[in-house]
C-alpha cells in the first residue's frame, strides 16, 4: 500500500522529470519539489495565514485564557468573538503531517531511483510504469559538483544551507514578539525557540542522509521563503485594511487587570465601530460576572 | 505528573511529530542505502560468503566453518565477493558512518590471512583509496589486486601492503570484478563503457561505448570480450581494439555476465529467458523461457547449464535449476527459501554451492548431477 501509493509514484515523477530534463537529477529533484509545494500549496497557505493572525490577535488570546481560566465554556464564546478557534492548532498541524509521508517516502524514492546497490536497482525495475523506459536513465546520475548524491555531502556545505535557508524561512513565518510576550507568553518563547531547533533538526538530517534529499530540504526551504515573504506582502495588506475600517478589536479586561488591545486612539476607534461597542459590552458584562465572582469568593 | 499547559501542547505536539520523523527516516536508512545480496566466491574448495555484517570460510568437504570474520557482527557491511588466492583474502566493505556529527564514510579494503581456523589475522587494511562502497569483487594477480569501487574508480592495489599504485577514474560506479590477461586489465563500468587498461600502470589503452549500463564482469574469450549489458545484448568486443564484433540480443536487461563453453556463450536476461549464442558469430542457439527473474550469471559444467534465480512475483524465494547445454531443456529444479541473486559457484567434484541471504540458511550445497540437497550451513548462533 505503501509502496503503491507513495514510493513507486514518486519514483515514476522522479524518473520522467530526470528523463524530460536532460538526465539531470538536481533539475528533477527541483521540479519535483515545485510540484510537490504546489500541491500542498493551499494547506501550506491556510497553516501560515492562520499562524500569523494567531500571533497578532496573542495579546487577546492571552487575556481572555488568564480571564476565564476557570470557565471554558466562556473562554470558548470570547475567543469565538475575537475570531480565534484554538481547533485550527489541529489544521496547522496537518502540512507537517502530510509532509512526513512525503519526506519519507521521497527518501526511499530517492535511494531506489539513484540505484547505489545492485540490488536497489534490481528492486527499482518492477517498480518503473510501463511508459518510461529505464534502460536509457540507467544508471541516474549520482554526482552533482562535490557530492555523490547518495551520500551525505562530506564537507558540511548541505547541512549549513539547509540549515540557514529553514532558519529564514522560520524567521519568515513567525514575526518576533514583543519583548513582554516573551516573558508572559510559553507559546512565543516556545515558537521562538522553534526556530532555531526546526532548523538544527534538519541541518542534523543532512549530516546523515543523502546529498540528494538535502538538495530537496533547500529547494523546498526556497520556495517556503518566497511563500512567506508572499503571505507577509499578503497579511500586512490585509492588516492595512482592517486598521483602515477601524482596526482590530481591542479586547479589555477590568480595571485591575492589565489593558490589552490597541491603545487609546484604537479605543477611539473602536466607539466608531460598530462592532468594537458590542465587544466591549460584551467585556464589561465579563468583567461583572467576574466581580461577583470575586465577592462570593471573598464571603 | 505535570499535564502540559495549553500553550504548550502545539509546540510540543510539533516536536513530537518531527521527532517520528526522524525515527521513520533514521530507521529506513540502513534497510535500503547499504543493503545488498550475499557475495559468494570460491577458490576450488573452499567457499567464501559475505553476507552483510560477516564473511565467512566454508569448507564443504569436511562441511565445518574455517573462519568467520570480524568476530562479532559490527555497524560495517560486507557484499563483494571475496578473492582468495595465495593465502590471503580480499574484500571490501561497504562503509562505516563517520559518527553522530561527521557526514563522512570510510570505505575499507581488508586483506585477511586465510587461515585454516579460527579468527583470520589483518594482514592491512587500506582506508584512504575508496570513497564509496566497493560493490564489485576484486582480482588479485599476483602481486597485485584490482577493486572496482562505487565511486567510479578501479584502484590497482599492492598485495603485500595494500598501498595504492594507480587508481582510474570511469564516469560511473563499478559493480563487475575486472578480468585481466596479458597485462591487460578489462573492466565494465556502469557508465556503459568497457574500458581496457594498461594493469601496471593503469594508462587507457581502449575505451569502448555501448548502449547500456555494464553491471557485472566481462568474459574473455580467445579472440573476443563478452559483455553484457543493460541494453538487451551480448556485444563481442575484439580484445585488441576493443571494436564490437557482433551483438546478440536478448528479450530484456542482460545483467548477469555469460558463460563461455566449447565454442558457445551462455546468457540470460532479468525477463528470466536464458540464450545461447554461437561464440565466434553471435548466432542464436536457442532460447529457454524460465518464466523467473534472473540476474545471476549461467554457470556451466561439463553438458549441463545451472542458473539461480528469483520466482517472479515473489521475493522471498528462489530456485536453482539444471537445464541440458545442448537445447535448455530442464533437467532438475531445487528451490530455495531464499532468491538465488548470487551467482552459484561449483566446488569440487561434484558440488554446486547457492549462498542465501537468510538468517536460517546461508548455503546450500547440491549435487550436480541429481540436484539433490548433500548440506545446509547456518551460522550457530542462529539455532538450527
Amino acid at each position: 500500500m505503501w509502496e503503491t501509493l507513495i514510493v513507486n509514484p514518486m519514483i515514476n515523477a522522479l524518473l520522467f522529470f530526470y528523463d524530460v530534463l536532460g538526465n539531470n537529477f538536481i533539475l528533477a529533484i527541483a521540479v519535483f519539489t515545485v510540484v510537490i509545494r504546489l500541491i500542498t500549496l493551499p494547506l501550506n497557505m491556510r497553516q501560515q495565514r492562520s499562524m500569523m493572525r494567531t500571533q497578532e490577535i496573542q495579546p487577546q488570546i492571552q487575556a481572555i485564557q488568564k480571564k476565564y481560566r476557570d470557565n471554558p465554556q466562556k473562554m470558548q464564546e470570547e475567543f469565538r468573538k475575537i475570531g480565534y478557534n484554538p481547533a485550527d492548532t489541529l489544521t496547522g498541524c496537518l502540512p507537517t503531517l502530510i509532509q512526513f509521508p512525503i519526506l519519507i517516502g521521497l527518501y526511499q524514492a530517492i535511494i531506489i531511483v539513484l540505484g547505489s546497490t545492485p540490488q536497489s536497482l534490481f528492486e527499482l525495475v518492477p517498480r518503473v510504469y510501463p511508459a518510461i523506459d529505464l534502460t536509457p536513465l540507467i544508471p541516474v546520475g549520482n554526482k552533482f559538483l562535490w557530492m555523490n548524491l547518495s551520500q551525505p555531502d562530506p564537507y558540511f556545505v548541505l547541512p549549513i544551507v539547509v540549515f540557514a535557508s529553514m532558519f529564514i524561512q522560520q524567521k519568515l513565518l513567525t514575526p518576533a514578539p514583543k519583548g513582554q510576550d516573551q516573558k508572559d507568553n510559553p507559546t512565543a518563547a516556545m515558537t521562538q525557540s522553534m526556530q532555531y531547533t526546526m532548523p538544527l533538526m534538519f541541518g542534523f538530517f543532512s549530516l546523515q542522509f543523502p546529498a540528494g534529499l538535502s538538495i530537496y530540504f533547500i529547494m523546498a526551504n526556497i520556495i517556503g521563503i518566497f511563500q512567506g515573504l508572499y503571505m507577509r506582502r499578503i497579511t500586512d495588506r490585509e492588516k492595512a485594511e482592517r486598521a483602515a475600517k477601524g482596526g482590530t478589536t481591542p479586547y479589555v479586561i477590568d480595571a485591575g487587570d492589565e489593558k490589552v488591545g490597541k491603545s487609546a486612539s484604537s479605543k477611539s476607534n473602536q466607539s466608531a465601530n460598530g462592532s468594537g461597542t458590542t465587544k466591549s459590552k460584551s467585556s464589561s458584562s465579563s468583567q461583572s460576572t467576574a466581580k461577583r465572582k470575586k465577592r462570593s469568593a471573598k464571603r | 505528573m505535570h499535564q502540559l499547559r495549553r500553550p504548550l501542547r502545539r509546540p510540543a505536539l510539533w516536536l513530537l511529530i518531527v521527532a517520528v520523523g526522524v525515527m521513520f527516516l533514521t530507521a529506513c536508512s540502513g534497510q535500503i542505502a547499504n543493503t545488498n545480496w550475499a557475495g559468494l566466491s570460491t577458490d576450488g574448495s573452499r567457499v567464501y560468503l559475505a553476507f552483510g555484517p560477516r564473511v565467512l570460510a566454508y569448507d564443504p568437504e569436511t562441511q565445518t566453518q574455517d573462519w568467520i570474520f570480524p568476530a562479532e557482527s559490527g555497524a560495517v557491511q560486507f557484499f563483494s565477493a571475496p578473492s582468495a588466492e595465495e593465502g590471503q583474502v580480499i574484500f571490501g566493505d561497504y562503509g562505516r558512518a563517520g559518527g553522530f556529527l561527521s557526514p563522512r564514510v570510510t570505505v575499507s579494503i581488508y586483506a585477511l590471512e586465510n587461515v585454516d581456523s579460527g579468527i583470520p589475522t589483518e594482514l592491512w587494511i587500506n582506508s584512504t583509496s575508496a570513497t564509496d562502497r566497493i560493490v564489485a569483487p576484486p582480482l588479485q594477480v599476483e602481486d597485485k589486486v584490482f577493486v572496482g569501487t562505487a565511486d567510479n574508480h578501479i584502484l590497482a592495489l599492492n598485495t603485500n601492503d595494500g598501498s595504492e599504485i594507480w587508481d582510474y577514474e570511469t564516469d560511473h560506479a563499478i559493480w563487475g570484478q575486472p578480468s585481466y590477461r596479458d597485462g591487460t586489465l578489462y573492466v565494465n563500468s556502469m557508465d556503459w563503457s568497457t574500458y581496457a587498461l594498461n594493469a601496471d600502470t593503469g594508462e587507457l589503452i581502449w575505451q569502448t561505448p555501448l548502449g547500456g549500463a555494464l553491471a557485472s564482469r566481462p568474459v574473455l574469450g580467445e579472440d573476443l570480450l563478452y559483455v553484457s549489458s543493460f541494453d538487451g545484448n551480448v556485444h563481442a568486443l575484439d580484445i585488441a581494439s576493443g571494436e564490437v564484433q557482433w551483438s546478440a540480443p536478448a528479450s530484456d536487461w542482460v545483467w548477469g555476465a555469460s558463460a563461455l563453453a566449447d565454442g558457445v556463450v551462455y546468457y540470460s536476461d532479468i525477463q528470466g529467458n536464458i540464450h545461447a549464442a554461437d561464440a565466434e558469430t553471435g548466432d542464436q542457439l536457442w532460447t529457454k523461457s524460465t518464466g523467473n527473474r534472473i540476474q545471476t550469471a549461467p554457470v556451466v559444467v561439463g553438458d549441463t547449464l545451472y542458473i539461480g534465480s528469483q520466482i517472479e512475483g515473489d521475493t522471498l524465494s528462489g530456485t536453482l535449476t539444471a537445464y541440458s547445454t545442448a537445447d535448455g531443456t530442464q533437467k532438475w529444479s531445487q528451490p530455495t527459501a531464499a532468491p538465488l541473486l548470487a551467482t552459484p559457484v561449483v566446488v569440487g567434484e561434484d558440488t554446486i554451492v547457492v549462498g542465501l541471504q537468510n538468517a536460517d540458511t546461508l548455503l546450500i550445497g547440491f549435487d550436480l548431477a541429481t540436484g539433490q540437497e548433500l548440506w545446509r550451513y547456518s551460522l550457530p548462533e542462529s539455532g538450527n
